[in-house]
């Protein structure tokens, strides 16, 4: 059965010092569903994406995941309850090939006493990666290609592909400007690779400018403005251009 | 299970295209080519003394001592670690063995006291650097600190009559002398070890983006603290075949080893950025420095030409590194490749 509530924040607030980057925000996402999340520069997107991911904790407002409240103290806490985040610099390490980076930090090692020293199982790693990556749905390179060699697109589906891996059953995937740098057909392979992701169930977050983008792939729209949300509707529901006076502050959702 | 969404594949992704190919080919055998240049160069400007077996034999020696610092060095920047302190690292290993040789000591107990103060050397350079201190400061402080220790431990003189070393020194194996066999090993422990083993390649993710390994949950500390341990394991063995070979320890720390070692390192290909880097490479970097160093001397050119020509080197090999990464990056993540993308 679908949880309508995978992951859910309610009254959100975290100042900095003075500033005020985000005051009693609330945003809920479901299994299988895309929530875009948008707003002006400035307007409290990657702090959300921070609270969300455990990277930053809120100075008010309570998480639930799956229904139960969570207090995430680090990235490690949000990980373990299934929340992971893809940052936009993607984090990759560029001389290892493909099946390395989706493997580093649970990687195999040979059967028997090789393995007690440490002997990488390279052919099962790559076997993995490759059936990883095929479950998703997209192709991109040789599962030995480094990571350098590869498209934009491509090091952005691996980047996702390696948190979608470690999200387990149920998790939820927080994308943080996923097609910024990619041209029209990179961004294609981007958004394929996210609505299959939600058809699996999972919950995803995507902060994002790229409006089309966002229309394309989101079920639903969620607006930022100066720390406060302004416009949270279903995607089939929303007018271009009222979203787009939601995020330059020019209207609220009522209006 | 059927997936939305079609399964794409970008025309370009099976194999890569010639013109990336090439530089590639050109970045990873250029050092090679170089190699075989210099060595036909010299072999008919120094004709005939260059091209002899007994050359080949003496510049394979020195290449070999100057390619065990060269290993240190090189696995240390492959990590992210830059460790200035490894002529110390060396004096005092060499001064240590030669002391507790000459007390009556077992010869591998005094060779395993000289390795053990390298890793203890190795563990607390990366426990300061880990507090944040910039490590070529430590390391240069750390440099300080240790040659002034082996020169008290030595009393300030040479410590000399290491001959219970000779079968790590002098001596031949089927004509090749110990040093050759013992660089030899020292590669191929480390290159297997940072190619096949899990600790070797959580070693080069760290050194190629920490931030990434410290995302995906590895300590990345510890491997620092591996980094900086096996630099100066290397350090130390050096610093006692050295002592072997010349069958005395001098305690004062010669800067001249991080020189040479960085530069084979550097002719290597091996970005100082760290996170990749080919051992064998390292080992022909050595070894073409020994070759120029050799073939000047031989031609009879002034030596002072060979520093010359080595800085010359470097700063080619480095430039021409540089552009073929980059081009074929660029060329690769622009999609510019000359074809276009076929749906
Ligand atoms: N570490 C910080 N210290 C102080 N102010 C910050 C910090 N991070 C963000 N802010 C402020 O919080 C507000 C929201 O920033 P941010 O979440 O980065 O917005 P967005 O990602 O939507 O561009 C901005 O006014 C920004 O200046
Ligand atoms: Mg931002």
């Amino acid at each position: 059965m679908r949880n309508e509530r995978a992951f859910e924040l309610e009254s959100i607030t975290v100042h900095y010092g003075h500033a005020r980057a985000l005051e009693d925000v609330d945003l809920h996402v479901a299994e299988g569903e895309v929530v875009a999340l948008l707003g002006d520069n400035g307007a409290g997107k990657s702090t959300l994406l921070k609270v969300m991911s455990g990277a930053h904790r809120p100075t008010a407002g309570r998480i639930h995941a799956h229904g139960a409240e969570v207090d995430f103290r680090s990235p490690k806490d949000a990980a373990a309850a299934g929340v992971q985040m893809v940052y936009q610099d993607l984090a990759l390490v560029d001389a290892m090939d493909i099946a390395a980076n989706l493997s580093l930090g649970r990687e195999h090692v040979v059967k028997g006493p090789l393995g007690r020293l440490g002997v990488l199982d390279r052919r099962r790693m790559r076997k993995e990666s490759q059936a990883e990556l095929d479950a998703l749905g997209v192709r991109t390179a040789p599962m030995t290609r480094p990571v350098e060699l590869l498209s934009g697109g491509q090091r952005q589906v691996v980047a996702i592909a390696r948190a979608a891996a470690r999200l387990g059953e149920r998790g939820v995937l927080l994308l943080d400007e996923p097609t910024a740098a990619l041209g029209h057909e990179q961004t294609e392979l981007v958004e394929d690779l996210i609505r299959a992701l939600a058809v699996k169930g999972t919950a995803i977050v995507i902060v994002t400018h790229n409006l089309p983008l966002a229309m394309a792939v989101s079920d639903r729209v969620v607006v930022l403005n100066r720390g406060r949300k302004v416009g949270d509707i279903a995607t089939s529901l929303a007018d271009q251009d009222r979203v787009v006076s939601w995020i330059t502050g020019a209207a609220v959702q009522g209006d | 299970m059927t997936m939305t969404g079609s399964v794409h594949q970008l025309s370009r992704s099976k194999r890569l295209p010639a013109k990336v190919r090439g530089l590639i080919l050109v970045r990873d055998q250029g050092l090679l080519m170089l190699w075989i240049a210099i060595v036909i160069l010299f072999a008919y400007l120094a004709a005939p003394y260059f091209f002899t077996v007994a050359t080949g034999i003496a510049m394979l020696n020195s290449a070999s001592i100057a390619s065990i610092y060269a290993a240190g060095l090189a696995v240390g920047v492959m990590t992210g670690v830059f460790d200035l302190s490894v002529p110390g690292t060396a004096a005092l290993a060499g001064v240590v063995t030669a002391l507790l040789l000459r007390a009556g000591v077992p010869v591998w107990a005094a060779i395993l006291a000289g390795l053990l103060i390298g890793v203890l050397v190795g563990i607390v350079n990366a426990l300061i650097v880990i507090k944040g201190f910039d490590p070529l400061i430590v390391t240069i402080a750390m440099l300080s600190v240790l040659s002034g220790t082996s020169l008290i431990l030595a009393g300030g003189n040479n410590v000399s009559g290491l001959q219970g070393l000779t079968f790590m020194g002098t001596q031949t194996y089927l004509w090749i002398p110990a040093p050759v066999y013992i660089a030899l090993a020292l590669f191929l422990v480390l290159t297997v070890f940072l190619k096949t083993t899990r600790a070797g390649m959580r070693l080069l993710a760290v050194g190629g983006n920490a931030e990434a390994a410290r995302r995906v949950g590895i300590p990345v500390s510890r491997y620092r603290v591996l980094g900086f341990s096996i630099s100066a394991l290397c350090a130390a063995l050096g610093g006692i075949v050295t002592s072997a070979y010349v069958t005395t320890a001098s305690p004062g720390a010669s800067v001249s080893i991080v020189f040479d070692g960085m530069t084979a390192v550097a002719l290597a290909g091996i970005p100082f950025i760290g996170g990749r880097g080919s051992l064998p490479r390292v080992a022909l970097g050595a070894i073409v420095v020994a070759t120029i160093s050799t073939g000047l001397l031989l031609t009879g050119v002034q030596t002072y030409w060979s520093s010359i020509a080595t800085g010359v080197l470097l700063v080619g090999g480095l430039a021409l590194n540089m552009w073929t990464s980059r081009t074929a990056t660029n060329l690769l993540l622009t999609g510019d490749t000359g074809k276009r993308a076929v749906e």
